[in-house]
């Protein structure tokens, strides 16, 4: 948190006008595709975050690889180019293609000659004979919508959940369930995370968003744990990673297949055996790993030379004790005795029918705490909601879902945006009594 | 106490929550009042079940089933977001949809120091609190002195005084105080005139920066507020509304009639026939009457100080009201009156 400056290793955002990008800086120079330019990022490592850098072409002619050059500001197009005659309204603009003087091709060249926006934006004004006649208000978006075609800067910001939000669901809502801004905050709120407490996240897809959300808002000084549940073999990490927590951080989170977890709740120690029977396919992967690591750990065994990590395998597991376990299988552990004791909170945001994992999760949450079911339709948690209306067995009971409208605010033209987003999905919150 | 830790037990001096078929209310959990003759009572809770002793609170658990003389509740332990729902009201309050929003786009995460304005009812400042737990710190704001102090009392009988300052203060017209200059990673106002917090809101920011985020419940106010922040260096402007709308989920069995039959000859013909089935529904229905605006979100980032631009010059976006289009000459002197004016 303290340092600020953009290092190699970490997550970092490109940000072109309003479009935003998540990146992994893996080394220095590495490349980046943003829209359809290609940016050769060397250079930027050492700078601070919110730094400016213009997009300067690679050849002369205005090819489609950039490299970057630090900057002080973003020219502003309108700022450069200056509005000076423009007319009252539109009565005397006919749109008969006539408008620019010049051809398609004598276009295609400007763009190619020429290295600075400003420069192609002027000429094609120079060269039009309606611009002129334009209202002020209309010349401005005019410019406005050429800026964001010619826009030469871009900023390079840290990642924080906001960004990520907003960026995963822009690049696909479906990646992230559908997930919505306003509907991951009140997730957040809804289910009372603090930095006190252990929480349970039952998580079918959304890229590792709620694990990140979640973890975010226990913070670095959380005393309890996060157990973040999937179906799958390995948990979705992506936002997760992207938040660029340090390790002591990230490992509040204890990442667990649902299976495995409850297995080691309901059966005890060590099922790891049984586990490789019957989950056969889906565990190939961490056998193999597990194997790897097998070789490699024996030698040190046989040296005596036990570390501290290796001492708590062997006083779980007795009967396997040569053997060293991967790291999930310590997270499983881990995982079943928080559940053993109990929770403070319950989210789930599952694809399947959240009814069986909420009736199975909900028996590990402490009475009188918060739980959240997030699903993108209703129907699955109307059910839901008649069921627990039923039982009695939770307290305020509400079903809602979010309006979320953004705004153009400018000088005479303020308005709402033009499209906006209608798919909030829907939250079905309650609290577990005893 | 009962807001700062999770709890299993009730304790004197907590707030619990009661929650009675979709009623909730707070009770501090005394169990003795004291009644109009200044002598010490019984502390009974009347309730549309019926009486609750109070006493007897104490020592039940969370989450558990209490006995009224006509029924039954339940008690919680209370959330920042059941206390916005039964916290009592000196002022307009924001609610959770809004608060969740605000808590999110001040990046807020634990450590986080928070400057808000003004303190109101506490409904916000206690979701504030929560978020930027243990090591963070929310300073809070009200020009009104009774409230302010109000306020600061609450937080320390919810044992929350440790993360939260309460202050008295017109942060309009003096600022947050030179102590909180440099100090924050985010400032919200909710006032009648965020924009003339803006530039306070820019002295109590980080130099490494930090975010902004503005209520107001009219659409000029946050005109006004946009283009002061632009004024003022901030990027990423952006205003929002944000509502929730709860669905009534019940089972509803709808008559079907049949219509089929007509088409062949039959010894009825009747021209009014009773529904011949019925099929069963689980529906959401919508609220006939829901909240239709709350207030905007205005929210910008504040760069850090390396690249915070100093107070821009007059762009067209915020020329002044009396710009007469067709007055040409004129148009770009009458934009640095304006300047001038703001």
């Amino acid at each position: 948190m303290g340092d600020n400056t953009i290092k190699v290793g970490e997550y970092i955002v490109i940000q072109k006008q309003n479009y935003k990008k998540l990146h992994k800086l893996n080394k220095p120079n590495s490349s980046v595709t943003v829209g359809k330019d290609s940016l050769n990022l060397n250079g930027i490592v050492g700078c601070k975050f919110y730094s400016t850098f213009k997009m300067i072409s690679r050849s002369s002619k205005r090819s489609k690889e950039y490299d970057l050059e630090l900057t002080e500001e973003a020219a502003n197009l309108i700022d450069e180019i200056g509005l000076k005659v423009s007319g009252t309204d539109n009565r005397n603009i006919y749109d008969d293609g006539r408008s620019q003087k010049l051809s398609a091709t004598e276009i295609s060249d400007l763009k190619s000659d020429s290295t600075k926006a400003s420069d192609i934006v002027e000429t094609l004004i120079t060269n039009s004979k309606t611009f002129h006649n334009k209202t002020e208000f209309s010349q401005e978006k005019y410019l406005k919508k050429k800026e964001k075609k010619y826009f030469e800067f871009i900023q390079i910001l840290r990642p924080n959940l906001r960004i990520i939000t907003e960026t995963l669901y822009k690049l696909d809502p479906s990646k992230v369930q559908g997930i919505r801004i306003d509907t991951l905050s009140q997730i957040i709120t809804l289910s009372n995370i603090s930095s006190e407490g252990n929480h349970l996240l039952y998580d079918s897809g959304s890229n590792g968003l709620l694990a990140a959300a979640l973890l975010s808002a226990m913070g670095s000084e959380a005393k309890g744990k996060l157990i973040h549940m999937h179906p799958g073999n390995m948990s979705q990490k992506q936002a997760l990673l992207a938040m660029n927590f340090d390790s002591e951080h990230l490992n509040k989170c204890l990442s667990v297949n649902v299976y495995s977890a409850l297995r080691q709740v309901y059966q005890g120690c060590d099922t790891h055996t049984q586990e490789a029977v019957l989950e056969n396919e889906s565990n190939l992967k961490r056998k193999a790993a597990d194997n790897i690591e097998h070789e490699s750990k024996i030698p040190k065994l046989d040296d005596s030379q036990v570390v501290d990590s290796e001492v708590k395998e062997v006083n779980m597991d007795d009967s396997q004790s040569i053997k060293k376990k991967p790291k999930w299988h310590f997270d499983n552990i881990a995982a079943a005795e928080v559940l053993t004791n109990k929770v403070d909170s319950l989210v789930i945001a599952s694809k399947e029918d959240p009814q069986n994992i909420f009736l199975e999760l909900v028996q590990f949450v402490k009475p009188g705490r918060p739980f959240v079911i997030y699903y993108s339709v209703a129907e699955p948690l109307q059910n839901l909601y008649m069921t627990l209306k039923s039982s009695s067995n939770v307290a305020a009971l509400k079903l809602t879902c979010n309006w979320m409208r953004n705004y153009q605010i400018l000088h005479e033209r303020t308005h709402p945006e033009v499209m906006m987003n209608g798919s909030s999905g829907f939250l079905l919150t309650g609290y577990v009594l005893k | 106490m009962s807001f700062k830790n999770y709890k299993e037990k009730i304790d004197e001096g907590d707030t619990v929550i009661l929650y009675l078929s979709n009623n909730l209310h707070a009770i501090e959990v005394r169990p003795e009042i004291k009644n109009k003759k200044g002598d010490m009572v019984e502390n009974v809770y009347q309730t549309t079940f019926g009486a609750l002793k109070v006493r007897n609170l104490i020592g039940s658990e969370y989450g558990s089933r209490v006995e009224l003389s006509k029924g039954w509740g339940h008690v919680l332990q209370p959330t920042p977001e059941l206390w916005s729902l039964t916290l009592p009201h000196r002022t307009q309050i924001i609610y959770t949809p809004d608060i969740s929003m605000i808590l999110l786009q001040l990046d807020l995460v634990p450590g986080s120091i928070v400057v808000e304005a003004g303190t109101g009812s506490g409904s916000l400042t206690h979701a504030l609190i929560r978020r930027v737990r243990p090591h963070g710190h929310v300073y809070t704001f009200d020009f009104h002195d009774h409230r302010a102090k109000v306020a600061q009392e609450e937080f320390e009988e919810h044992g929350l005084a440790e993360f939260v300052t309460a202050q008295h203060r017109d942060v309009l017209a003096e600022g947050f105080g030179a102590d909180l200059n440099g100090k924050a990673d985010a400032v919200f106002l909710d006032l009648p005139k965020p924009w003339a917090g803006v530039t306070h809101a820019v002295n109590a920011i980080k130099d490494d920066g930090g975010r902004f985020c503005s209520f107001s419940p009219c659409i000029e106010q946050v005109q006004r507020t946009c283009s002061t922040l632009a004024q003022n260096g901030f990027q990423d402007i952006s205003t929002m509304e944000v509502l929730q709308s709860e669905l009534k989920v019940s089972r509803r069995t709808i008559p079907v009639r049949d219509l089929s039959f007509l088409k062949h000859k039959g010894s009825e013909n009747p021209v009014e026939e009773k529904p011949s089935s019925d099929k069963s529904y689980v529906v959401g229905a919508w609220p006939a009457s829901t909240p239709g605006h709350t207030g905007y979100l205005t929210l910008a980032t504040l760069p850090p100080s390396f690249v915070r631009r100093k107070t821009k010059s007059a762009n067209s976006e915020n020329s002044n009201e009396n710009t007469n289009v067709e007055d040409k000459s004129n148009s770009e002197e009458a934009m640095a009156v304006d300047e001038n004016n703001l």
